[in-house]
């Protein structure tokens, strides 16, 4: 008992909660990241679909999504009966179904109760359908047909099915790849070229002479020539649109048979028939899509390649525009500036602001960066395209811009820790042997600064990668018809608006129509970021353990 | 030469010596300049909406004489129109009062209105009660790129004039679904006149018409909105307010006496929208009265009144905006606002008084029309919404019971009321930052003491990182969880969510009361292991608190937490509420809080502790009377950082609440903070509009917040800093 108060008098038993709250920070933090991990990487598995038989007699194709008890309180608010639960049961199980077939069998999700149930079944010819819109189908491929346009369509049954329909595919893409090759190709080239002789006409009448006769009629004339190769190429694109039509799949679901014609087929894949290494071929298939394909259907299919294309080429630039600036400024902070009261208080308003909100930033930027200097520059040196804008409205020139802005204090504080560390006495020695300051700096200070620089400007791309408020004023939409960089002069355009992982994640997430079937992309887009910021920072905290490594044999 | 050499070296080595200077000087002041900049530049941006109006007089222009009956302007307002009494309608250069066009009706007029809340149609009343409609547009040339603007007249609905009858008054609008009412009065007779979903240049058909006897002869007539009621006053000042949405049964709505019977006033006007009138009456009194339709029936209450400088005369309202302004006898203009109950500025014009008065339709040009002259005044009043105490201060709105902080920045409508009072959004910034740390201060800091005081050094290496690892998780990540992953679970699972947030600190204290029983021996060889004896005791709390939840959501809350919480205590229940932002924010802040007051405890000077434990203290002691006391401005100045963090984050807000500006403390429903409110509403909003400006004040309020929060936490720290190095 005196043992009891004595130990509660000296307090070490509210060491307990200490250690909760430690345990609780970092359960949270693998939670989270567990969660993001887990949901985005199976997103990609090529899950079983299932067959169910209903009491009824009714079947119902699809991927089991979710499995839930609902209390018995719940289940009759939502409608069910009472008769059917027995005596002191108190909840009921559901499962989710994701049965797809949006547009021909809705609707794309659907509960199914436990007694509803007479047999799960998981038949090896169900096929997941791929479509190039409204998301998955589901059902027995009952037939395929060639040539639907004829009036009597060759109809093909049985085992041949599969091999027909392979080559259907094979073929599909390299039409696919064609129509992709043309659109960004010469039909793209064509119409900026349409656009750059738009644009020379206007400035034409801007002039201050009024337009020269000779040059309009070389560009009326140019532009002609243009329009027939135009008109040439759409004909030719026309042409492998319909070739893409033509074959089609008879897919039957118990409740309904449709058609499902080829061209909005993308890809086949017949799940349940996978062993476990072909399920991780196809896994490692779609994981390399999401990664490598443009997005589809708002971006809640498809892949997020132009949004890793984006954030990756605003992060380089944002580093080009904060590396040097950052580091100068720290130099100058640590070597040059006169150490006084102001410096000092110039060093807090530094620190300080890495702590003023990101959306502030954003406001600067679009005001200032996109209003003020865009405007200014359209009226100076692109006023033919006026009144629509070319500098004057949110891009990715002005993004980075922002960006580098918000992140200078983190270069400049890491970069400044780094020179203090580095011993007084080497810089003495540097100017004692009759080294100018320059010299100490170029060839003493700096290149045992490089580490804690390389540091800041990596946790500087770590933070702008993951930011998003001031992306959403500054240059970020939702879907960029091209990326930023490109074949065409200036190959890179910094004038044009991007798209971000970060935003991909809000817009997909809270914007998209159909959030419940775009929420698992979602998860896969969030842990791609995870790992693109969470890698940098590792990658900093390395290198800042390297560096503290070295100079503990200086001092 | 030879001797040259080293010098010429000497010299290129000064000369790069310098020029490094130079140029890392430059680069260096350059930056810390732009951090100055960025604050000017949100403080520019933002305090024009401060600024008073202005009132220039731009001169006048001659006209041929005529008895004019009402003066109008274009879009840009570089011509004038004018209509007179003879029937003539004239069109005239701003700038230089040329004449650009005219046009006569061949007609005697009597009345002449605009067609509310068109800008470009007219009804005029003939002295034979013929009622005509006239539209007018302006087109644009640009003559050896100058501008030159030609009006032109025609008739909008057809060539044919509609028998209307003689009136002394007359009103006319267009609602939404383009159905036009006029109204007249002669004597004790109102005429009303409706025609369903005209379309210009097509004739009017299927004219609905009744007349309505009243008991004494009104003095002003106007429209209510969407055609569904009449303002009438009488001479003895009484309002009576008709409903005519149905012709074959007009009933008075609400009869109200406005001033005194005998008192005599001077000029009455609807505001845009129509939902309220500006009554002048008596020497310096002004009063708005708005019209409220609720439970307790149809209400024309006056809601305030403005102090102006003398006798009004006329009161002009503005096209677009709920502006008005106040023409005094003396000939002084005053401008005026309601909602912030500003007079923007009063102008001593010292002028007569005007046959007819006109404004533009961008509210920045007014003129007063004579027989044989217009004076023009231009306007300059670009942000009137906005007053101190609108911002900060309840206010009365057109429709509303009574003053409300209110945050409605923009709607479809467009003779909406902006409702710019900052206070919602304040409240929600501290709301969400409050929860936020509530979740966050008592995790961070405990857990950087144990970090700091208790862990084997070699598990805080591992600790410490990964912790502030969490700092990097982008926020829209938390965001996302936060809103679609966590918001839902702890909507279905309220009362298990609630039982654990009290069972957690319940089974601690439990289990640190057990661990005080135990033999010393056994402790002092479990000490430093806590975190892993923790985990079984926390899972297991944790799933004896979700199995028990819904028993005790069938205990206590009769089955369903959410319909007990708003029943019985009458809270209402968001998806998306301050909880869930707590939780997820509180996770955003805690590695910044946990990161600060970590080091601030390891970094106590070692001697200090083993001279405590030297002395006898348990470890706890040492750390309550000697590390935490040295270590306190360390945790202090970690907390400010927290605060700034939180009262910034923008994301997670967005996502995770439903993003309405209400004053409700209650932890089950959402906010809208200030940075969330810039995230939603900057992109749509017009450059150098007041909602723009005020959104650039609101950034500036986030900069300066944060900045003070922060610059407190350098000082403390740097202090803190020096006290070690001198310990």
């Amino acid at each position: 008992m005196k043992n009891w108060l004595n130990n509660l008098q000296n307090g070490e038993p509210w060491v307990w909660f200490s250690a909760a709250a430690l345990v609780t920070c970092v359960a949270a933090v693998s939670a989270v990241v567990c969660l993001v991990a887990f949901r985005g990487l199976t997103h990609f598995w090529p899950a079983d679909v299932a067959e169910i038989t209903l009491v009824g007699g009714e079947r119902v194709i699809g991927e089991i999504v979710e499995v839930d008890d609902l209390s018995r309180a719940s289940f009759i608010e939502n409608g069910g009966s009472e008769e059917i639960l027995q005596a002191g049961q108190q909840s009921v199980t559901r499962w989710l179904l994701k049965t797809g077939n949006r547009r021909i069998d809705p609707p794309d999700f659907r509960w199914v109760f436990a007694h509803e149930m007479a047999l799960i079944e998981y038949p090896e010819d169900i096929v997941v359908i791929e479509r190039e819109a409204w998301g998955n189908a589901y059902g027995h491929i009952v037939a395929i047909e060639l040539n639907t346009s004829d009036p009597e369509p060759t109809v093909v049954k049985g085992t041949s099915i599969d091999s027909v329909l392979l080559s259907a595919l094979v073929r599909l893409d390299d039409t696919r790849g064609a129509i992709r090759e043309l659109e960004q190709g010469s039909l793209n080239r064509i119409s900026s070229e349409l656009e750059a002789l738009r644009l020379e006409l206007r400035r034409q009448e801007l002039s201050h002479d009024g337009p020269e006769l000779t040059a309009v009629a070389n560009i009326a004339a140019q532009e002609r020539v243009l329009l027939t190769a135009y008109r040439e190429q759409e004909q030719i694109l026309s042409g492998l649109l319909s070739s893409l039509t033509g074959t089609a799949l008879v897919i039957n679901t118990h409740s309904k048979q449709w058609h499902q014609d080829m061209s909005e087929v993308l890809r086949v894949q017949w799940p349940n028939r996978m062993s476990f290494p072909g399920k991780f071929r196809a896994w490692l298939g779609n994981v390399w899509r999401f990664l490598s394909d443009n997005p589809r259907e708002a971006n809640t299919e498809g892949g997020v390649f132009p949004a890793i294309f984006g954030t990756v080429l605003m992060v380089l630039l944002m580093s080009v525009f904060v590396a040097p600036i950052g580091i100068i400024t720290a130099i100058y902070l640590h070597e040059y500036a006169q150490q006084g009261p102001l410096v000092r208080t110039l060093r807090i308003a530094v620190g300080n602001l890495a702590g003023v909100p990101s959306i502030v930033y954003g406001v600067f930027g679009l005001g200032f960066f996109v209003y003020v200097l865009g405007g200014n520059l359209d009226t100076l040196f692109f006023p033919e395209a006026l009144p629509a804008p070319t500098f004057g409205t949110p891009g990715l020139i002005w993004a980075s811009l922002t960006l580098a802005l918000l992140t200078l204090p983190v270069v400049i504080v890491s970069t400044e820790e780094g020179l203090t560390r580095i011993p007084q006495s080497l810089r003495e020695g540097s100017l004692a042997l009759g080294a100018t300051r320059a010299e100490t700096l170029f060839r003493v200070v700096l290149p045992m600064a490089t580490p804690a620089m390389l540091t800041g400007i990596i946790l500087a791309v770590a933070r702008a990668a993951g930011e998003v408020a001031p992306l959403m004023l500054v240059g970020v939409v939702k879907l960029a018809p091209q990326l930023p960089i490109d074949g065409e002069f200036p190959f890179l355009h910094l004038d044009r608006k991007f798209m971000h992982l970060g935003f991909h994640i809000y817009d997909v997430g809270f914007q998209s129509a159909n959030i419940e079937a775009a929420r698992p992309l979602v998860y896969a887009t969030a842990l791609l970021l995870i790992t693109i910021v969470i890698g940098l920072n590792l990658s900093a905290i390395a290198l800042r353990n390297r560096l503290e490594r070295s100079y503990n044999t200086f001092e | 030469m030879a001797e040259h050499a080293p010098n010429a070296h000497l010299a290129r080595r000064h000369l790069i010596d310098r020029l490094t200077t130079r140029v890392v000087s430059f680069g260096g002041i350059t930056v810390l300049a732009t951090i100055v900049a960025i604050f000017l530049y949100l403080l520019f941006a933002a305090l024009p909406i401060f600024s008073d109006a202005r009132i220039t007089p731009a001169g006048g222009i001659a006209l041929p004489p005529r008895d004019t009956r009402l003066v109008d302007f274009n879009e840009n307002a570089d011509a004038l129109m004018r209509v007179s009494t003879d029937g003539s309608i004239e069109f005239f250069g701003v700038a230089d009062g040329a004449a650009l066009a005219a046009y006569t009706l061949g007609a005697q007029i009597t009345q002449v209105r605009r067609v509310e809340p068109t800008l470009d149609t007219y009804a005029l009343l003939d002295n034979r009660g013929l009622l005509w409609f006239v539209r007018v547009d302006y087109r644009v040339d640009f003559v050896a790129a100058e501008r030159k603007v030609r009006p032109r007249a025609a008739f909008a609905f057809g060539p044919q004039p509609v028998a209307f009858g003689q009136a002394q008054m007359l009103d006319a609008q267009l609602d939404n679904a383009n159905n036009l009412l006029i109204a007249g009065a002669s004597a004790q007779r109102i005429t009303l006149l409706g025609y369903d979903d005209v379309e210009s240049g097509i004739p009017l058909l299927n004219p609905r018409r009744t007349t309505v006897l009243m008991d004494q002869a009104p003095q002003h007539l106007s429209i209510g909105p969407r055609n569904e009621w009449l303002y009438a006053v009488s001479a003895s000042n009484r309002m009576q307010v008709l409903a005519v949405n149905n012709f074959d049964f007009v009933e008075e709505l609400f009869r109200t006496q406005i001033a005194a019977s005998g008192a005599r006033i001077d000029a009455i006007a609807p505001l845009v929208g129509r939902r309220s009138l500006v009554i002048s009456s008596g020497a310096g009194n002004a009063t708005q009265w708005s019209v409220q339709r609720d439970d307790l029936g149809f209400r024309l209450q006056p809601i305030r009144s403005f102090d102006t400088s003398g006798r009004g005369l006329a009161i002009v309202a503005e096209p677009r905006r709920k502006g008005f302004a106040l023409i005094h006898d003396g000939g002084t203009i005053d401008l005026l606002y309601p909602a912030s109950e500003r007079l923007l500025t009063s102008f001593e014009g010292a002028l007569q008084a005007p046959l007819a008065l006109g404004m533009a339709p961008r509210a920045n040009l007014l003129a007063f029309a004579y027989n044989d002259r217009v004076m023009l005044f231009e306007l300059d009043n670009p942000h009137p919404e906005i007053s101190l105490a609108s911002l900060l201060t309840p206010t009365w709105y057109e429709g509303y019971k009574g003053p409300v902080f209110s945050w409605q920045s923009s709607s479809a409508d467009i003779d909406f009321e902006p409702k710019f009072s900052i206070v919602p959004l304040l409240f929600g910034t501290l709301k969400a930052a409050f929860y936020a740390l509530l979740f966050a201060l008592p995790l961070a800091v405990l857990g950087a003491i144990y970090t700091a005081h208790y862990l084997s050094p070699s598990m805080r290496a591992w600790i410490k990182p990964s912790i502030e690892t969490m700092a990097a998780l982008p926020t829209v990540v938390l965001g996302f969880l936060g809103g679609l992953w966590l918001a839902p679970i702890v909507e279905d699972n309220l009362s298990e969510t609630l039982n654990l947030l009290v069972a957690l600190p319940l089974s601690l204290a439990a289990c640190a009361l057990l661990w005080s029983t135990l033999p010393r021996r056994l402790i002092q060889r479990i000490e430093g292991w806590q975190p892993l004896l923790v985990i079984p005791v926390l899972a297991g709390t944790a799933v004896i608190a979700i199995l028990s939840g819904e028993m005790l959501e069938a205990e206590l809350f009769a089955g369903d937490s959410r319909l007990w919480l708003r029943d019985e205590l009458g809270l209402d229940y968001a998806q998306r509420n301050a909880l869930v932002v707590g939780m997820v924010m509180g996770l955003a802040v805690i590695p910044t809080i946990y990161a600060i007051a970590e080091d601030a405890i390891h970094n106590v000077p070692g001697h200090l502790i083993t001279g405590s434990l030297a002395l006898g203290a348990s470890r706890w002691q040492t750390l309550t009377r000697v590390v935490l006391l040295t270590a306190g401005p360390g945790i202090f100045s970690a907390i400010m950082v927290g605060i700034g963090r939180a009262v910034g984050e923008t994301m997670i807000v967005l996502m995770a609440t439903g993003n309405t500006p209400i004053l409700e403390f209650n932890v089950f429903e959402g906010m809208r903070t200030f940075a969330s409110n810039i995230a939603v509403e900057l992109p749509e909003s017009d450059v150098a509009s007041t909602h723009y400006r005020l959104l650039f004040l609101s950034a500036l309020a986030l900069f300066i917040i944060t900045f003070f929060f922060n610059t407190i936490a350098e000082v403390v720290r740097e202090r803190l800093r020096t006290h070690y190095g001198n310990l």
